[in-house]
């Protein structure tokens, strides 16, 4: 198993520019996204990390975002984030199973038109689906992806669902303050779903 | 009865009308209207699906033997399978998004929901990262009872497994007898948990609640009565000659291969790779008790077959040890900010409140009391950070990628669920072998659609 | 049967309506329909220990032109409904359509953008199990509760394309209300 200073001088050896930190115990690498593929190339010729273990997306959007859970009662510390440029953060999860560690590696790019080299041309196979699921919900286009579609929504859907930007969707809820809630029969059940949208 | 058959729409959700050839297909599809087409029908745009003998034909999402809503696209010839490319989304329930909008506590509920067969695990891997952000390890006796617990689920999972996919090759009493055992593991997690399914036991920081008074006796019932049923599978199933020309041979797929499209768990160690979570990265203190890693090295569903056979007997051996030293002591965190102010017990009436806590609040303490409820309506603050907490789950490598910013909930949870990652080696495997040679590969890679699409 | 010793003569008098729906109601034919954990519950249901076979409903049909219950077991996604709304339109009348969980009764706790909030959005329900899952027991008295309604029911509900949903506490005069 490769320690934390070992990964740390290999990848600075390997890729330009690469910055590592420890934080709760693991060992992320932080590229810019030209380096990408290059810093999976050291992992995977490098430390051995044969296994992509995980490719996931973190939205961070321009501006200020402010969400309050209980915004009358109960003073609880706002949720606020300030960030002059949105971005989507990529985390490449990459184990070794010979050797037992792991490392991660993070890329960002704008969230207004978000590219990123595909790591398909390093993990051939095991990057396709995780890609294919990232660009679903974050739009991240993925240059050299073979099949680059949508895996978990509808082909014809509009929007990135798991962006930030994106509402949480679904319907109010009526049991809320004072909102009349017709009784069950006065209740448009029959309405199908969707109709601009699902061919039912 | 009186029944309106219309072949065009006939058998699955796509149309399929039987024109001379194959290539007036798509000849007579631009004629159809749009409103035989369902969503994601994109099986004959195919570049290869009107080759000469080339056939493309659409299994799910609605299928006996699909598990669950998996669509598989096959493109045949004759009776071989040149490709499969599985479809999926059906069940996408988009719970990652919804956790971002609950607190801390309250995400065990939601990601317990997403791997149906093994919802403990869920929770586990979810309370460990959690855990990991706060910096606080569980109790010696809640992590007990976790490792207890998921290694149960494991061989609930196993029995499941075992139960569909018997029945989807024809051995229906397997599935008889699968669920029949099952049943026994879930009265355990039920008299825990509360819950047969769902349970939202695991709690980040420990567990919801103490075990009962008679959790071992209930434990060690179970690992007496299990060995004995097992070995009725296997007088049934080993020298079955129908179960073995089904499954030798079938699906190979090599370490090599399988390591490249991301395949982890049984699946991976019936290709002779001994990797287990448990071995190179252990939690819950299961580095203390003895274990083997079964492999195989026939790399088929066979081989699958065997090495789950023999992990639900390792699972057994783990439970034993722990059950032989079961630490006492609490079971959730001092850190009065995580837990909740009560000492919680499930009492004999099965009334889960302390009777002494609730004097204490309610006629003592007005603190503890507003303590509780912040506690409760709130959750806890978690420090800012990004983990990837990983456990061994029934299908492989189940990772929690979570990302917090220092609020009462998360802002990003991510899940690498280990049947949607080794779904992707269903085409390698299931290439150059027939269709009902489909089935067979698909059930040994044991996919849970729940956890597939979340 | 031991039937004929209780009926004078051996006639039984009723009217079409009641002999028919008795009929209708002892041989229900469940789709397979599994979407999620409802699934397992569902399959656990025609297992060893609950065993819906003792009320003749354990024979789950594949093809749903063979079946005249839909079981909901799950949620219903966006990209689901569709389907599931095809196989309903393919199964014959009459029909009955069980919402089983509270995310098919009405997305349940994943109140968002992928679920269909309800599955009486797309296809009429004739009966509602709540739970998350619910527990087996739970789906068979649901079966048997759809039984007694199905007894009760009249040609014209069953028959005349889709069978209507039923609320709590209401006759059937208002359901015809209802009719769409």
């Amino acid at each position: 198993m490769a320690s934390h200073d070992e990964i740390t001088a290999t990848f600075a050896e390997h890729v330009l520019g690469a910055r590592t930190e420890e934080a709760f115990g693991e060992l992320t690498v932080f590229v810019q996204p030209e380096q990408l593929l290059d810093a999976l190339r050291c992992a995977k010729d490098e430390l051995g990390c044969e296994l992509l273990a995980d490719v996931s997306g973190v939205h961070w959007p321009a501006g200020e975002q402010v969400v309050e859970r209980q915004p009358s009662t109960t003073g609880w510390p706002e949720y606020r984030i300030t960030r002059d440029e949105g971005a989507i953060e990529v985390l490449y999860v990459l184990r070794s199973l010979s050797q037992g560690h792991r490392v991660r590696i993070a890329v960002q790019t704008p969230d207004e038109e978000p590219v990123l080299p595909s790591s398909v041309a390093v993990y051939p196979q095991a990057a396709v689906f995780h890609e294919r699921e990232v660009f679903d919900m974050f739009g991240v286009h993925f240059e050299g992806h073979p099949k680059l579609e949508r895996i978990l929504m509808p082909e014809d859907w509009v929007g990135h669902p798991h962006r930030k930007d994106y509402p949480l969707g679904g319907v109010e809820i009526p049991y809320k303050n004072d909102k009349h809630i017709p009784p069950p029969h006065e209740r448009d059940l029959r309405e199908v779903v969707g109709e601009g949208k699902g061919k039912a | 009865m009186s029944t309106t058959e219309n072949p065009a729409e006939d058998v699955a959700l796509t149309p399929q009308p039987t024109p001379d050839t194959a290539a007036d297909w798509v000849d007579d599809a631009e004629t159809w209207s749009d409103d035989l087409f369902v969503d994601g029908a994109d099986w004959e745009e195919l570049p290869d699906a009107v080759e000469d003998d080339r056939m493309t034909i659409n299994m799910g999402p609605q299928h006996p033997s699909t598990h669950g809503v998996l669509r598989l696209v096959l493109e045949l010839e004759g009776e071989e399978v040149k490709q499969l490319e599985p479809v999926i989304g059906y069940l996408h329930t988009g719970i990652e998004k919804n956790a971002e909008f609950r607190t801390w506590v309250q995400g065990s509920t939601f990601f317990t929901r997403m791997d149906y067969l093994a919802p403990l695990h869920n929770e586990l891997a979810y309370c460990l990262g959690v855990e990991k952000l706060l910096g606080v390890e569980a109790p010696e006796r809640a992590q007990a009872v976790r490792l207890v617990l998921t290694e149960f689920n494991r061989i609930a999972s196993h029995l499941v497994w075992l139960a569909t996919g018997g029945m989807e090759v024809g051995a229906v009493s397997m599935m008889i007898y699968g669920f029949r055992e099952r049943e026994h593991i879930l009265d355990l997690f039920e008299s825990q948990s509360g819950l047969r399914m769902n349970h939202a036991y695991i709690r980040p920081g420990g567990l919801a609640q103490d075990v009962t008074h008679d959790f071992v006796e209930r434990c060690e019932a179970l690992l007496e009565l299990l060995p004995e049923k097992m070995a009725e599978y296997e007088q049934l199933l080993l020298k079955n000659p129908i179960w073995n020309t089904r499954l030798r041979g079938v699906g190979i797929i090599d370490a090599d291969t399988a390591i490249e499209h991301g395949v982890t768990g049984p699946v991976l160690r019936a290709a002779g790779v001994p990797q287990d979570l448990r071995k190179t990265d252990p939690y819950c203190n299961v580095e203390q008790y003895d274990f083997d890693v079964p492999t195989h090295t026939d790399a088929d569903s066979w081989a699958r077959f065997e090495v789950r056979l023999e992990e639900m007997r390792q699972s057994m051996r783990i439970i034993r040890q722990v059950l032989d030293d079961f630490p006492t002591g609490p079971v959730m965190v001092e850190d009065k900010t995580i837990a909740w102010p009560s000492q919680q017990a499930l009492g004999p009436d099965g009334i889960g409140n302390d009777p002494a806590y609730i004097q204490h609040i309610m006629g003592e303490s007005m603190e503890a009391l507003i303590n509780h409820f912040k506690l409760v309506t709130q959750g806890f603050t978690v420090p800012p950070g990004q983990v990837y907490s990983a456990v061994e789950s029934p299908r492989g490598e189940l990772g929690y990628a979570i990302t917090s910013t220092g609020t009462n909930r998360p802002y990003r949870v991510h899940v690498r669920e280990p049947s949607f990652v080794n779904l992707q080696a269903a085409d390698v495997m299931s290439r150059g072998q027939s269709v009902s040679d489909v089935i067979v590969v698909v059930a040994s890679l044991d996919p849970v659609m729940g956890g597939v699409d979340r | 049967m031991g039937l004929e010793e209780k009926l004078p003569s051996g006639v039984l008098l009723t009217n079409l309506e009641k002999l028919v729906n008795y009929s209708r109601s002892v041989s229900l034919w469940p789709a397979t329909f599994g979407l999620a954990c409802c699934a397992i519950e569902m399959m656990t249901s025609g297992g060893a220990r609950y065993d819906m076979g003792r009320f003749g409903m354990e024979v789950f049909r594949a093809s749903p032109r063979q079946a005249d219950l839909m079981i909901v077991a799950g949620r219903v996604s966006n990209k689901m409904a569709p389907v599931l709304r095809r196989i309903y339109d393919q199964m014959s009348d009459p029909k009955w359509v069980l919402s089983m969980g509270v995310c098919a009764t009405s997305g349940g706790m994943f109140n968002n953008y992928a679920l269909v909030q309800g599955v009486d959005k797309i296809v009429p329900v004739d009966m509602y199990v709540p739970g998350c899952p619910p527990r087996p027991e739970m789906l068979i008295d649901g079966i048997l509760k759809l039984h007694e309604k199905i007894q009760g029911q009249t040609f014209e509900e069953q028959g005349s394309g889709m069978p209507l949903p039923m609320y709590g506490g209401q006759g059937a005069n208002d359901l015809s209300a209802m009719e769409v």
